[in-house]
């Protein structure tokens, strides 16, 4: 890994708009949502927003919300695999690329997937401070970006430089030309420390912990599940808004001389989610399906797999949820801290 | 993975009649292409603007790529289907699952117990395990009422090669046998030596859940007692996220388990 000093993010940002589309968080005219939009001459600084987290994270990048997989022409079926511009998602926050790296394993088989993915490179931005709702360093994905999880890491230092730490040989390719002076490796040190030092400053999580606990001892009360059930609108808020979510159906649309299959987002809180043909359902009680998500989430069964939780501590179900079941929510009352 | 959700076309080559709303269907590759699969692994169809289901084989694909299925009508995309003509088009993604542990099967006196529908996915592994003279194997076999039974010539060949009982919840006559497959259990004799060392089931959960309690509490280890299950497998490839029981995903991990391997995604969760 290469690290380097920069003086101005906003000179690295626009260096990176003479190579690729960049997309980075911003204000949409009018509205308070912070969302992924194309760099333009007003784009503000990416410090602009701190600490508040985009709307969305990145997944619609390279999981959209509807897709189309194959068309079929009354003879053959003809796969449609998606045409993407090469792209960078700049001021990408650790929980996201932690999430990124999650999804990234989940859909490894996934052609149209890998082709928006590997149509992308990642720059991160270290977080400063806290974000609201944000738990990151409990489920170890933040507040600082973790090795190799973004092409180039960005870290602001205390005079306001900053650091750019190039994981990747593609993010390293990025910043040839802008002659960039190498770091002294005490700064990598010294930002470790720093990260101990915001971690520290997070509000507490153990009912995170204690619910992470509860869950994988399967202690949590039929009973109370179903008391979350009911309070579940199945609006797929949680589900949409979560990074790591990837559950998907699909339905046939006609075109001229034929149909083309999409695929859409779809929730695991849906009553008719695991309906069969046959009407059996095997989580026709809103309680599990409530269970089902947050096992989905905080199951050690899935550690195996993905070395990580399957929440990163964004805390977006949280900010969404219309009801009282986002995640501190339930971890308080799953856990008996509430 | 390239063509990972897009279908190859086949036409279906035969259907008839067999069972209460259910047809037998032969399918056949085009333009001369195979594909292999294991006893208990499955296949979606794709019926271009009504979606996609999964099935089980019934039998697997042959030299020319023929294959079969018993299909019941049951929703939106199998009604379709039965208005489907030989000849006709659709479109297969395959295979899927596991299928049945052969390997764990093949010199074992194995029973069978299947329950309405549920025989189907039994039949490739019936016919494998009958054709391996090492292995001995029965069927108890139950449905609803003579009118629901399917597979009538897979069924009449199995009883010149193993013990096959047929009980059913309503007979139509006192020469046939009334009850559950449980209520005839010790009626079927696995030559030689009596007791099954394996047993593979497929049928409603509650009638699986109930021969692997029978089961074990008659000292047969939970690992020889291997169920199908069927949930709303929509993808295959274990992306979809429709199938999930505990943290496995029956498209991949399944739909063949162990009652061990059951019995501890079951206590995963509690509600």
């Amino acid at each position: 890994m290469k690290v380097f000093i920069l003086e101005d993010i906003e000179q690295l940002r626009d260096h990176l708009a003479t190579q690729r589309q960049v997309f980075t968080p911003q204000h949409t005219e009018g509205s308070t949502e912070l969302d992924w939009l194309p760099l333009t001459h007003k784009t503000k600084s990416i410090t602009s927003a701190w600490p508040v987290l985009p709307t969305y994270p990145a997944k619609q990048f390279f999981f959209p919300d509807r897709e189309i997989l194959f068309q079929f022409d009354g003879h053959a079926f003809e796969e449609v695999l998606p045409e993407v511009e090469l792209q960078i998602l700049f001021g990408v926050r650790s929980c996201d690329l932690c999430a990124i790296a999650y999804q990234d394993q989940f859909f490894q088989q996934d052609p149209y997937y890998q082709a928006r993915r590997k149509a992308t490179l990642l720059v991160g931005i270290d977080c400063k401070q806290p974000c609201e709702g944000g738990f990151c360093p409990t489920v170890n994905a933040g507040p600082f970006i973790r090795d190799g999880l973004a092409d180039l890491a960005c870290h602001q230092r205390e005079d306001e430089s900053w650091l750019v730490l190039a994981h990747t040989p593609e993010g390293a390719a990025l910043i040839q030309g802008l002659n960039l002076q190498t770091a002294d490796p005490n700064l990598i040190t010294q930002r470790s420390t720093e990260e101990s030092q915001i971690a520290a400053g997070f509000p507490s999580a153990v009912h995170i912990e204690a619910g992470i606990q509860r869950i994988n001892q399967a202690q949590v009360p039929a009973e109370t599940w179903q008391s979350m059930g009911l309070q579940c609108l199945a609006c797929s808020g949680c589900t949409n808004l979560c990074p790591t979510c990837s559950c998907f159906t699909s339905y046939d649309r006609p075109i001229a001389d034929g149909i083309e299959r999409e695929r859409c987002w779809d929730s695991c809180l849906y009553d008719a989610f695991q309906r069969e043909a046959s009407s059996h359902n095997p989580s026709a009680d809103a309680g599990q399906r409530v269970e089902r998500f947050w096992f989905h989430k905080f199951s050690d069964a899935y550690v195996k797999t993905f070395d990580r939780y399957g929440c990163t501590g964004c805390g977006r179900c949280e900010k969404t949820c219309p009801g009282v079941i986002g995640v501190h929510s339930v971890m308080k009352r799953i856990s008996g801290t509430l | 993975m390239k063509g990972l959700m897009t279908p190859q076309p086949i036409r279906i080559a035969e259907i008839y009649d067999d069972g209460e709303a259910s047809r037998h269907f032969t399918f056949e590759a085009i333009n001369g292409t195979t594909h292999s699969a294991k006893p208990g692994q499955f296949f979606t169809l794709v019926l271009p603007g009504h979606g996609e289901a999964a099935f089980t084989y019934l039998s697997l694909p042959d030299a020319d790529g023929r294959f079969k299925a018993l299909i019941r009508q049951a929703g939106s995309l199998t009604t379709e289907l039965f208005k489907c003509d030989t000849g006709d088009l659709i479109g297969f993604r395959g295979p899927f699952g596991n299928g049945w542990p052969i390997d764990q099967l093949l010199g074992k006196r194995v029973l069978i117990i299947a329950g309405g529908i549920g025989l189907p996915p039994l039949a490739a592994i019936a016919d494998h395990l009958i054709a391996d003279k090492n292995t001995q194997v029965a069927l108890i076999y139950g449905s609803h009422s003579p009118t629901d039974q399917v597979l009538k010539y897979e069924r009449s060949a199995w009883h010149m090669y193993m013990p096959v009982l047929e009980t059913f919840d309503h007979p139509s006559n006192n020469e046939q046998l009334a009850g559950t497959p449980l209520d005839h259990v010790t009626e079927i004799e696995i030559k030689p030596g009596g007791k099954p060392e394996a047993i593979l089931t497929c049928g409603p959960e509650v009638m699986m859940d109930a021969v692997a309690h029978y089961f074990t509490q008659n000292n047969l280890a939970s690992e020889d007692i291997w169920l199908a299950l069927e949930r709303r497998m929509h993808c295959g490839v274990g992306e979809c996220g429709h199938c999930y029981l505990g943290s496995s995903y029956v498209c991949t991990d399944g739909p063949i388990y162990s009652w061990q391997q059951l019995t501890q995604l079951h206590r995963q969760t509690t509600a």
